[in-house]
C-alpha cells in the first residue's frame, strides 16, 4: 500500500514537474498595478478625460430613527437603514458599476453602509481606507440630545442656525464629556489641533478637503474609480467644492440616505452635467426619481 | 460666536496620556496576534473543493464567526490592524468579528498571499465524487501531501487567477495550482514583509483567513514538520491567540494544542472535538 502510494506521488509529481520547470515560479509575480482608464468622451468636438465618482449618504442609523443630534457619535445603521445601503449597492450593481478602492469614516453607519454595497457589488475584496476627515460634522455639545426637546428647550431658530448656518457652529462639547474624541481610542492618532470640540459645516468643509486635495482627487486623476460612503455633511462639503454651490444654497441641501450619487468628472474635475441631476447638483442619483425627489424634502422636517 | 476654551494643560497631558499608551505597547515585550480561519461556506457545506474559488459563508458560517468577535471582545483582545484575503468568505468573517468587537475602523489590508490555497483542476469537484473517481488514496495524496499538488489549470479555466480582474495586478503561471509548501513560500514572505514590521511596532495584529494559509502560518511560527502540519485541523471561527516575544516566537499559551502553541477561545472540550470532526470529509 505504501509503495503504492508512493507510486501514485511520483506520477503525480512527473505530470507537473515540467509545469513547475517551465515557469520561474508559481508564486504571483507583481506586475505594475493595473490602473482602470478612465473613459475618454467623444462627446466634445475634442476627446476628453471622463472619471467617474459614486458617493453613497449612509443609510438612516439608530439615531437618525430617535431624531437625536449624532455627529461623531458611533451609533449603527438601523435595520432600515442596512436595506437602504444594500439596495444602493444593487443599483450600482444591476447599472454596472465597478471600483478599484472605496472611502469611508471612521464611524460604523457610514463602514456598514460601504461594506453592504460592496457585498451586494461583488467587490469585497478592494481596498477600504477609513478617515476621520470624511466623519460627520461634529455637534458639540448637542450630541446625543434629541432634536425636538433641543428645539423646546432653545427656540426653533436657535437650532435652526446651530443645524442650517454655514459657519456658526454649536456650543462646544466638554473636554470631560465622551463625545470630545480625545476620549476616544479611536482618535488616538490624530493630532490634538485637529481634535473638534464642535463644528461647523464650514469648519467640516476644511478638514475634509484637506483629503479631498491630499488623497481623493490625485487617485481620481490617477484612474482609480472611488466609492466613497460618507455623511450628510461631508458630502455636502464635497459636492460644494464640486459643483460650486453657494454657502447659503448648501446648507439648505438635503442628500437622501443610502441613494448612490453619481458623477462624471471632467480631466480638472470639474463636473459634467447629467441631464437627470436635480439642482443645484449637476451628478445623478440612481434609483426612483420621483421617490428620490420625495425624500429630499423630507429631512427639512426634522425639526419643525 | 462660542469661545472654544481648550486647557493646554489638561489638553497636554491627555495627549501625554494617548501617547504614552502607543509607546507603552512599543516596549512590551510581548506581543499578541489573532488567527481566525473563516466561518463555513457554502460550498463546504456542498461538500467541494474551493480554493480560490469566491463562495460567500454559509448561514451557519455567518454565526459561527459572529460568536468569534464576541469571544474576542470578552477577552479584552483589541486588534489595532487586521489582514485578510481576497475572499469574501475570510472578509466576511473577518467584518462580523470587527463588528462584534466594536472596531470597524481599524486599518485592513486584503492580500492575495493569504488566500487558500489554490486547488488547481480539483476546483469545482466533489470531495466525494473526486475520491470515486480517482480513488481515497490519491485524493488523499492531493489534500494531505505537503508538497504535491492537485493537477494544473490553465488560462482557458475560469479557476485560473488571471481570468479573474481581482488579481489583475500579478502575474501567475500559465499551468496553475498550489500545494501546501507553494502556499507556505507566498504566506510567509508576506508575513515577514507586511506583518512582522506592524508587530515589531507594537500593534496587535488580527488575520482572518483560511485553512490551509493559516497552517502555513503555524508551521512556521511553532515549527511544526511537513507530515504533522498536513494533517493538522484548524476550527472554524474560533479565534487563535499568540504571544509573540519580541524575536516574534511563540509564548506557549497555558490550554495551548500540541502542536500549536497558540490558544483557542471558547468552550475547550468543543473545540477538541470540532478538530478531530474535519478529518471526516474524505472517508
Amino acid at each position: 500500500m505504501k509503495f503504492a502510494i508512493s507510486l501514485l506521488k511520483i506520477a503525480a509529481l512527473a505530470t507537473t514537474v515540467s509545469a513547475f520547470t517551465s515557469q520561474n515560479s508559481f508564486l504571483g509575480r507583481a506586475v505594475r498595478p493595473a490602473v482602470s482608464t478612465p473613459a475618454r468622451s467623444s462627446s466634445n468636438s475634442e476627446l476628453c478625460m471622463k472619471y467617474t465618482l459614486v458617493l453613497v449618504r449612509h443609510g438612516e442609523s439608530t439615531w437618525n430613527n430617535e431624531n437625536k443630534f449624532t455627529g461623531w457619535y458611533d451609533c449603527p445603521l438601523s435595520e432600515k437603514g442596512e436595506g437602504e445601503a444594500r439596495e444602493g449597492g444593487r443599483l450600482l450593481k444591476e447599472q454596472g458599476f465597478t471600483f478599484d478602492k472605496a472611502y469611508t469614516s471612521t464611524l460604523k453607519r457610514a463602514i456598514k453602509t460601504l461594506w453592504l454595497c460592496l457585498e451586494e457589488l461583488d467587490l469585497m475584496y478592494i481596498p477600504i481606507i477609513n478617515n476621520w476627515r470624511l466623519n460627520e460634522r461634529h455637534y458639540g455639545g448637542l450630541q446625543g440630545l434629541n432634536k425636538q426637546e433641543t428645539v423646546d428647550k432653545h427656540g426653533k431658530d436657535q437650532v435652526l442656525i446651530w443645524r442650517r448656518s454655514y459657519d456658526i457652529p454649536p456650543p462646544p462639547c466638554e473636554e470631560s464629556s465622551v463625545h470630545y474624541p480625545g476620549n476616544d481610542p479611536m482618535y488616538r492618532l490624530v493630532a490634538n489641533e485637529d481634535l473638534p470640540f464642535t463644528e461647523s459645516l464650514k469648519m467640516t468643509e476644511e478638514r475634509f478637503l484637506v483629503e479631498w486635495s491630499a488623497i481623493l482627487a490625485p487617485e481620481i486623476l490617477h484612474g482609480e474609480k472611488l466609492l466613497i460612503a460618507a455623511h450628510g455633511n461631508t458630502l455636502r462639503a464635497l459636492v460644494k467644492h464640486l459643483d460650486d454651490i453657494s454657502a447659503d444654497e448648501i446648507c439648505e441641501l438635503n442628500i437622501p440616505t443610502g441613494v448612490p450619487l453619481v458623477y462624471e468628472l471632467d480631466e480638472n474635475l470639474k463636473p459634467i452635467p447629467h441631464p437627470d441631476a436635480i439642482a443645484p447638483l449637476k451628478g445623478r442619483y440612481l434609483g426612483n426619481q420621483a421617490a428620490i425627489k420625495e425624500r429630499i424634502g423630507a429631512v427639512a422636517a426634522q425639526t419643525k | 460666536m462660542f469661545a472654544l476654551s481648550r486647557s493646554t494643560v489638561s489638553l497636554a497631558s491627555r495627549a501625554a496620556l494617548r501617547r504614552s499608551f502607543v509607546v507603552s505597547q512599543q516596549a512590551a515585550d510581548k506581543h499578541t496576534l489573532v488567527l481566525v480561519r473563516h466561518g463555513e461556506s457554502t460550498w463546504n457545506l456542498e461538500n467541494k473543493f474551493t480554493g480560490w474559488y469566491d463562495c460567500p459563508l454559509s448561514p451557519k458560517g455567518h454565526e459561527e464567526v459572529k460568536e468569534a468577535g464576541q469571544l474576542l471582545k470578552k477577552e479584552g483582545i483589541k486588534p489595532d490592524i487586521a489582514h485578510t484575503s481576497l475572499l469574501q468568505r475570510a472578509i466576511r468573517t473577518l467584518w462580523h468579528v470587527l463588528e462584534q468587537s466594536e472596531l470597524m475602523w481599524i486599518p485592513v489590508q486584503k492580500a492575495w498571499q493569504l488566500n487558500e490555497r489554490h486547488y488547481g483542476a480539483l476546483q469545482g469537484l466533489d470531495k466525494q465524487e473526486t475520491v470515486d473517481k480517482f480513488g481515497k488514496d490519491q485524493v488523499l495524496v492531493w489534500r494531505r501531501s505537503y508538497d504535491v499538488p492537485p493537477p494544473t489549470v490553465d488560462r482557458s479555466s475560469p479557476h485560473h487567477p488571471d481570468n479573474d480582474p481581482r488579481y489583475a495586478g500579478f502575474e501567475f503561471a500559465d499551468e496553475f495550482t498550489e500545494s501546501l509548501a507553494t502556499t507556505l513560500d507566498r504566506v510567509v514572505p508576506y508575513w515577514n514583509e507586511s506583518i512582522v514590521p506592524q508587530i515589531k511596532d507594537g500593534k496587535t495584529v488580527m488575520i482572518a483567513a483560511h485553512g490551509n494559509s493559516l497552517r502555513a502560518l503555524v508551521k512556521h511560527l511553532d515549527g511544526i514538520d511537513e507530515s504533522t502540519i498536513s494533517e493538522l485541523n484548524i476550527p472554524t471561527g474560533t479565534p487563535l491567540i499568540y504571544e509573540l516575544d519580541d524575536n516574534l516566537k511563540p509564548i506557549p499559551q497555558e490550554g495551548a494544542i500540541a502542536p500549536l502553541q497558540g490558544r483557542y477561545l471558547g468552550d475547550q472540550d468543543a473545540i477538541r472535538a470540532r478538530i478531530e470532526g474535519v478529518k471526516n470529509q474524505t472517508k
